[in-house]
């Protein structure tokens, strides 16, 4: 019995087998959907969510890990969405070739970014960014203000991609790079970011190489943002740059926060913060009638609870996490003790 | 042509009043809290909305109803201070900045429960509030053509240059002048000195919530719409005006806070040109790109010192 519970505790523990666990549980959720037992729209809500918590993760690899502050996420998704639009509607392209073009395309603003956090840290490094953001999204908007991808063009190896099709997909992605990112943090690589984020010269005097790392990081979390703003032209199929906010600071701002939030150092962390930041306002809240009639007030119980984690749990919900654990196992561990005298 | 240069450079009037006391007030907070207030727009905006509400609803002259708006600002402000940063547990810099974060979803989603549809609430320019007559503009007769300066433009001018003038005169040579100086330099050594930073930063939050208000109603009364979220180009233009000017010193900012209208209005006098009439298109594109060259060449700002790093 005792052997049996750490086998699962063991496998429960490991990485990859969370993810998958994690995965197909919220494909059997698609599936009662199809079924009827769930509404169609709370599955929507959770793949749209997934898409930000995409975008989360490479960002909490730039910010928890690299330590290094960018305000340019908003950009990176919309260079993802409108190289989907122009591959996949302008073009009549397949989607893998969309995913090709938004790499190359984010790999180049990525590299760029890191070069320009080479000269400039912290604060400035941020609102720099915040700048390159806004070029991206008015250069963007100057060139389509509202693109849309009709749902025939969404095609992955001949399959159509309409909304459920999307919402495997979105699963797979989010799955296959939160696994990867996970690798990456336990690696030489992972050791280096974080050695770096410590201390710039103390890992420079270690001979870790500061261009490489940050210009690895840039990339992978443009890459991500990049991703994100694809799946999201894959999922939702339109969206009006001049009027959306999803290009906007609010969106940048939404993805920090969700990492902060969370745990930036977190990935499960990071995942339930934008599961607080967008999931419970689209998946819940938006169910009950007291704020189907309020809207406003979704908005505010976000603002508050992102204001009150930031107050009394500077580490974030991982933190909660981590102090509950603890609790509950001194409380077993208290119980246990009085069991055992008690047998004696 | 050049008359017609000399319009466009003056069309950007009301924009750098605006941008400039934008920019002290993130200047300000930036310094004495060392973080960037990502609510100052929203601020701005919920103090405007009194404003407009004692304007269209109780029939205030706008120069009187700006003054309970001044005062939600600084309310507001010093809650951020007072209420949430004092009562957390360690919050640093970047905690800060998630915290007014959270602020703007909270006054973005208060906004429209206090006062409804924001599209209902008319507004109207200074000018017609102080009787300056009819006309919404100055005509003054220049090298041959017609110098155009808007009214409600010059009369912010006035006003904020009195303002910024009376700050910076109080920056240099008041105690509190120099007690924000020190704070800003250091915190810690600040409150070794005797000097009561957190009266420094409650006081930077306060008069930071009160510029903002103040441009914000500027901003409206120059047609702008408002909104919920319509200060957030001119407060995004702020912080990157303090980047370009250099977060080092009081002045810089604000000479970035002047650069960026003046030069989004070049740009778009190219238009003039043939073979250039769609450039206004890519105007703030071209304006935030340059921007971003002087930046990288000199990182600390056009009037920036650089900053020693010690290990």
């Amino acid at each position: 019995m005792q052997k049996r519970k750490s086998r699962i505790q063991a496998f429960l523990s490991h990485p990859l087998s969370q993810i998958i666990l994690f995965v197909l549980i919220l494909a059997v959720i698609q599936l009662l959907s199809a079924a009827g037992l769930i509404s169609n729209s709370l599955v929507f809500a959770i793949g749209n969510t997934l898409i930000y918590a995409v975008i989360a993760i490479g960002f909490c690899l730039l910010l928890g890990y690299s330590g290094l502050a960018s305000l340019g996420t908003a950009g990176f998704i919309g260079l993802g969405a409108y190289s989907a639009f122009y591959v996949m509607q302008e073009f009549g392209m397949p989607y893998i070739v969309a995913l090709l073009a938004t790499l190359v395309v984010s790999i180049v603003i990525g590299v760029v970014v890191g070069f320009i956090s080479l000269r400039i840290e912290g604060i400035y490094l941020a609102i720099l960014t915040l700048g390159l953001a806004e070029i991206l999204r008015n250069l963007l908007m100057a060139m389509k203000s509202t693109v849309q991808i009709e749902i025939e063009k969404i095609r992955l190896f001949g399959l159509l991609m309409d909304t459920r099709g999307g919402y495997f997909l979105i699963l797979v992605t989010f799955a296959v790079l939160f696994w990867l990112t996970a690798n990456l943090i336990d690696s030489p690589t992972g050791r280096a970011m974080l050695a770096m984020k410590n201390s710039t010269s103390a890992a420079q005097a270690m001979g870790i190489s500061l261009m490489k790392y940050r210009l690895l990081a840039f990339v992978i979390s443009t890459v991500f943002a990049a991703v994100g703003g694809l799946l999201y032209m894959m999922y939702v199929r339109t969206m009006t740059t001049a009027t959306s906010t999803l290009l906007t600071l609010t969106t940048s701002l939404n993805i920090l926060g969700a990492v902060i939030i969370g745990g930036a150092k977190s990935l499960w962390g990071t995942t339930f913060g934008v599961f607080i930041i967008y999931g419970i306002q689209s998946m819940f809240l938006s169910r009950i009638p007291f704020f189907i009639e309020n809207p406003a007030f979704m908005t505010m119980v976000t603002g508050v609870l992102i204001i009150l984690v930031v107050m009394f749990f500077p580490g974030g919900f991982a933190q909660i996490a981590v102090q509950l654990r603890q609790r509950l196992k001194q409380i077993a561990a208290k119980k246990g003790k009085e069991g055992g005298s008690d047998g004696g | 042509m050049f008359a017609a240069f000399v319009n466009t450079i003056c069309g950007s009037l009301l924009t750098v009043c605006i941008t400039c006391l934008a920019t002290f007030a993130v200047t300000l907070i930036f310094k004495t809290s060392t973080t960037t207030n990502f609510a100052q727009g929203s601020i701005a905006a919920l103090g405007c909305y009194v404003t407009a509400e004692l304007f269209g609803t109780f029939d205030l002259p706008v120069w009187i109803g700006v003054f309970p708006g001044i005062v939600v600002g600084i309310l507001v402000g010093l809650f951020v201070d007072v209420v949430i940063f004092r009562n957390g547990k360690n919050v640093n810099a970047l905690g800060k900045q998630i915290i007014t974060m959270g602020l703007v979803s909270l006054i973005f989603g208060g906004i429209p429960l206090i006062f409804g549809n924001p599209e209902a609430i008319p507004f109207e320019p200074f000018y017609n509030t102080v009787k300056m007559g009819t006309t919404p503009n100055f005509l003054i007769p220049f090298l041959g053509g017609e110098l155009v300066l808007s009214k409600h433009a010059v009369l912010c001018a006035a006003i904020t240059a009195v303002i910024l003038a009376g700050l910076f005169l109080l920056l240099k040579f008041s105690k509190w002048g120099l007690a924000v100086r020190a704070t800003a330099a250091n915190e810690f050594t600040a409150e070794l000195m005797g000097i009561n930073s957190y009266a420094i930063t409650a006081a930077s939050w306060a008069i930071a919530g009160a510029l903002g208000v103040l441009a914000a109603v500027m901003y409206a009364g120059g047609g702008t719409r408002i909104g919920p979220s319509f200060m957030t180009t001119i407060q995004v233009n702020a912080f990157l005006a303090g980047i370009l000017g250099g977060f080092s010193t009081f002045h810089g900012p604000i000479v970035g806070a002047v650069c960026i209208p003046v030069a989004a209005n070049c740009v778009g006098f190219l238009a003039n040109f043939p073979g250039l009439s769609g450039i206004t298109r890519w105007n703030m594109v071209i304006v935030y790109a340059l921007m971003l060259v002087v930046i990288l060449i000199k990182p600390q700002g056009l009037l920036g010192k650089p900053v020693v790093k010690k290990v």
